[in-house]
């Protein structure tokens, strides 16, 4: 069993640079787990990166992941 | 982010054993080269609630065996004030690289060993041999991912975390039981016998939609062929390899 919202802060952390404004809340339904992910303003164009390239690796590595559980997981950045 | 720890380190699992053992294979390691502390012992807690990991610190002992000191940089001498060395100029890329592997890995719950090496069969010309971070273990084939997506996410997360920490940009490469490498000989034979039909055939041979890398390798493979050439067509993920008889 694998642990998304750690997963998530990890790669949140390695990319911004303000590691300690990272915040990730995990919200689990039934099916679908949904990952809210905050940084600091500034940090905002680099987690999302370059035609969201930051932001889509993480979604694909999250969606391995999940559907290993059968699971579903959608990451939101806001 | 801190390189503190380049000569421990920490594991976190449900039990003892089993953060030790995580942590052996992270290191590639037996449990005769590292001495072992119990940070804490982890609690099972009464139907998950209150349990808690285990957390074990590994420190590799200065003389490993002949074989993995020639791997790994020697053990730094104790620090004596001396302030020349800053320390993430000493942090060998390949620590790094296998312990945030090994973390992405442990989060995203899947067992497996990582095994480092250097592969100049998927290097061109005299281009360096890159560091390879080798991901051996059962049912792996959710990491590669259709297209290799996974695969690709998987490694571009990780050189951003490998170069975030050694502070200049590491193209460390990401395999999965040696996919990559298998993947490069046979795209190599496919470019052969594709060129060899356009030529036969006097006739265009497009091939299926490629990401980027592979697409370089088709190309690569046929730069200096006599007969044809190749041409990259339509956008994204739907671009692909034409060759075209000269």
């Amino acid at each position: 069993m694998g642990d998304l919202k750690e997963l998530t802060l990890q790669m949140a952390r390695a990319v911004v640079n303000n590691p300690d404004a990272v915040r990730v809340e995990e919200v689990e339904g039934a099916s679908m787990i949904v990952l809210e992910l905050s940084v600091a303003p500034e940090d905002m164009g680099r987690i999302i990166g370059k035609d969201g390239r930051v932001a889509n690796a993480m979604r694909t590595l999250l969606r391995t992941s999940a559907a290993k559980d059968g699971k579903r997981v959608n990451l939101e950045i806001i | 982010m801190s390189n503190q720890n380049v000569k421990s380190l920490d594991v976190s699992a449900k039990t003892v054993d089993e953060a030790i053992e995580q942590g052996l294979a992270q290191l590639q390691l037996r449990r005769d080269q590292v001495d072992i502390e119990v940070i804490k012992e982890g609690k099972r807690g009464v139907f998950g609630i209150g349990a808690e990991d285990a957390v074990v610190r590994l420190t590799p002992r200065s003389r490993p065996s002949a074989e993995q000191a020639e791997q790994k940089a020697p053990p730094q001498p104790p620090a004596d004030n001396q302030p020349a060395e800053a320390p993430p100029a000493t942090t060998p890329v390949e620590e790094v690289a296998r312990r945030h592997l090994g973390a992405l890995l442990r989060y995203m719950g899947i067992k497996a060993e990582i095994k480092v090496k250097s592969a100049p069969e998927l290097v061109e010309g005299n281009e360096e041999a890159p560091l390879v971070l080798d991901i051996t273990g059962r049912d792996l084939g959710i990491l590669i991912g259709r297209q290799s997506q996974t695969l690709r996410a998987l490694q571009y997360i990780l050189r951003l975390m490998v170069s975030k920490e050694m502070g200049s940009w590491q193209p460390v490469i990401v395999d999965v039981e040696s996919y990559r490498i298998r993947r490069h000989q046979s795209l190599r034979r496919l470019a052969e016998r594709m060129a060899e039909r356009a030529v036969a055939n006097k006739r265009r041979v497009v091939l299926e939609a490629m990401p980027a890398y592979e697409r370089r390798i088709i190309h690569l493979a046929l730069k200096d062929h006599p007969a044809v050439y190749t041409k990259s067509v339509g956008s994204d993920e739907n671009r692909k390899v034409t060759i075209i008889p000269k």
